[in-house]
């Protein structure tokens, strides 16, 4: 049974959500402030933590900042709606996606499943012979969930090890965009939906570029991405 | 300046005379005797000729009857001086007459004819004021200028007020700038600020009301949306239609709650994401709108093309906002497509440092009397169909504040043969308005 920690000040969206999630076999712990909300994250072990940004005290955000250095739980994020900035902000923290409240309860548990989902197959790939990935000087444990460049390892989100994955894995050629939404968000690519591309901007910084100052990611316009080999 | 000159022409003329009165009778007739004694005759004649030459007051040399050796007229009231100079002479009252004794025992008088300096003259012997006429031009411009800047510069700020609150910014004050001046221009800039105050105050009252409207519709409609949520998933398979129209008219709401919010944001001058324009391609910005548009066309049938293949676009700007009205602009242009229609977008520089992006439908385009006010919020070209479409009329409210937040603009023009066309200029180096 998946563990889901829910942390939002609003008492009755919280129960609301809290039904709807055990109904469809989730266990659900609540939090209704951010200092609760990092306390929880931080004692229970948690398959997922959906997080408003809006809190009282501690916002999601700060959450998140500090939550990050210590654990990878997959996070999403509930943005005000129609406030990109702050989904942006959430990315930059370590999101692994967001949603805008308020939401169809549908498309938050598809999100949630699609990010169980993915963490579940990145922990799964250790088994698999092919859990060890080097393109170039970038070498990607799919088992330890570690990247490094040369020696240095680089710090990911989930999310973005995802993408980085199926990347690497195609290294050379271009991965499309809905492609790269289905493998690695595991959702379909939505309409005027921008965040795959506010991931690989978060994934170019933290990579850095080709040892002779290419840009690794390439954006192929109308088509999609592409790791360069060297 | 017309009035100054004369002010100070007169003056210059009072001071000659009096300088002149008191001098005339020991002075000027010491150096017409000077003259006389001289060169005789001849050399009195040549004196007398050059002062007439340069002085402003006609110097008159008279034989004891009255007549002028030059043969000059000579006025009555200078006859009558020179009568009541030979009486108080002959009465032995004047101790000093403007009389000249030549060598050969002729007396001739000297007289001033104060009342014979006339505006001819002074033009004839433009040295006697040369250099007070400069004086006089310079002082009085810069008097003129002084003054006229007085005046104008208070009216030049109101007219800067005035073009700011045409631009809608009505937190310009005038009043305070204009300092310790107390006039009707003032009290016009006074009452002026306290327009442009209430006016500010109303319109802000109105956004802010909008605003807080749509914010504190969120938590209700979010609660509302978990709870029909959980009601289908208890119904199962019970009335899923009214469930999905139900989901679908808060869909709607929560659509237009976002963009009331994305409207006002832009309105405050408020923008989202970075502060400081970014560098990116114009064109491949255009070409990720047209790829993720294709889904949302081939729902209706319709293809969406480029008119020619975009040239390289870098530009400086926010790109989110240049995405945003770009987004908005072509689901419009689907949304008012007949199914099948073609929708043709193009890139090209427009002049200097201006990129020109167009998205044109297929659609039955506009009215040309609302050609203009489909930008503004809520208004739609036509109301009737506008509810089958799905729009509120925000977006292209959205997209022209994106834009006028780069400087840019965006008009409506319909096509021949149909179909709106959008015409988007951006600036290539744009910076955001402050």
């Amino acid at each position: 049974m998946p563990r889901l920690l829910l942390a939002d000040d609003d008492l009755d969206f919280c129960a609301l959500l809290e039904r709807y999630f055990r109904t469809e076999g989730f266990a659900v712990e609540l939090a209704h402030d951010g200092d609760q909300a990092l306390a929880a994250a931080l004692a229970g072990d948690f398959d997922l933590i959906v997080l408003d940004i809006m809190m009282p005290g501690m916002s999601g955000l700060e959450v998140l900042r500090r939550l990050r250095p210590l654990r990878r739980t997959p996070v999403l994020m509930l943005t005000a709606l129609g406030d990109d900035a702050d989904s942006l902000r959430g990315f930059e923290e370590g999101a692994d996606d967001y949603l805008g409240k308020p939401c169809n309860l549908k498309v938050l548990l598809a999100r949630i499943r699609a990010l169980l989902r993915r963490s579940e197959a990145v922990g799964a790939a250790g088994q698999d012979d092919r859990s060890q990935l080097r393109v170039g000087d970038l070498t990607m444990n799919v088992h330890s969930l570690s990247v490094k460049r040369l020696e240095s390892s680089i710090d990911l989100t989930s999310t973005e090890f995802a993408i980085l994955e199926a990347l690497l894995r195609s290294a050379g050629q271009v991965v499309s965009k809905s492609e790269l939404s289905e493998k690695a968000l595991r959702r379909p690519l939505g309409r005027f939906d921008r965040s795959l591309d506010v991931h690989i901007g978060r994934l170019r910084q933290k990579i850095g570029p080709l040892p002779d100052g290419g840009e690794r990611i390439k954006t192929v316009r109308g088509v999609g991405y592409q790791y360069v080999t060297e | 300046m017309v009035f100054a000159v004369s002010l100070y022409l007169d003056y210059a003329n009072a001071k000659q005379e009096s300088r002149v009165r008191e001098d005339g009778s020991r002075g000027l007739v010491t150096a017409a005797q000077v003259a006389a004694d001289g060169g005789g005759y001849a050399g009195l004649l040549a004196w007398v000729r050059e002062q007439d030459a340069e002085q402003l007051i006609p110097l008159l040399l008279l034989d004891r009857d009255g007549r002028d050796v030059l043969g000059r007229e000579v006025p009555l009231r200078v006859l009558a001086r020179l009568q009541r100079h030979q009486q108080a002479l002959r009465e032995g009252q004047e101790r000093r007459t403007p009389l000249l004794t030549l060598a050969d025992g002729r007396q001739l008088w000297l007289m001033l004819d104060f009342q014979g300096a006339s505006l001819s003259r002074l033009v004839s012997r433009p040295k006697v004021i040369a250099l007070q006429l400069v004086l006089a031009t310079l002082i009085g411009g810069a008097v003129c200028f002084l003054l006229a800047w007085y005046l104008i510069s208070p009216i030049e700020r109101l007219r800067k007020a005035a073009a700011l609150y045409g631009a809608g910014d009505f937190r310009h004050r005038v009043g305070p700038s204009l300092g310790g001046r107390r006039d009707e221009i003032v009290d016009l800039a006074f009452a002026m600020d306290s327009m442009a105050g209430r006016i500010d105050k109303l319109i802000r009252s109105q956004h802010t009301l909008l605003r807080d409207v749509s914010h504190e519709l969120r938590s209700p409609l979010a609660r509302a949306q978990a709870a029909v949520g959980v009601a289908r998933q208890q119904a199962g398979e019970v009335a899923t239609p009214e469930f999905d129209r139900i989901e679908g008219e808060m869909d709607r709401l929560n659509e237009l709650i976002g963009q009331i919010l994305s409207y006002y944001r832009l309105d405050a001058g408020q923008r989202p994401g970075q502060e400081e324009p970014e560098a990116f391609r114009l064109d491949e910005l255009m070409a990720d709108v047209v790829e993720e548009s294709r889904p949302l066309a081939a729902e209706k049938g319709c293809e969406i093309a480029w008119e020619s293949p975009p040239p390289p676009a870098p530009v400086a700007g926010h790109e989110a906002l240049v995405y945003s009205a770009l987004t908005n602009v072509m689901q419009n242009a689907i949304r008012y497509s007949p199914a099948g229609g073609r929708i043709e977008v193009g890139l090209a520089a427009a002049g200097e440092a201006v990129w020109e992006m167009r998205i044109s439908d297929a659609g039955p385009g506009v009215e040309p009397a609302l050609l203009e006010r489909i930008f503004e919020p809520f208004v739609r070209a036509d109301a009737s169909r506008a509810k089958n479409t799905g729009g509120f009329g925000l977006g292209l409210a959205i997209a022209k504040r994106a834009m006028e937040h780069h400087g840019g603009t965006i008009a409506a023009r319909n096509r021949e043969g149909g179909g709106l066309t959008l015409v988007m200029d951006l600036p290539a180096g744009s910076r955001p308005r402050e």
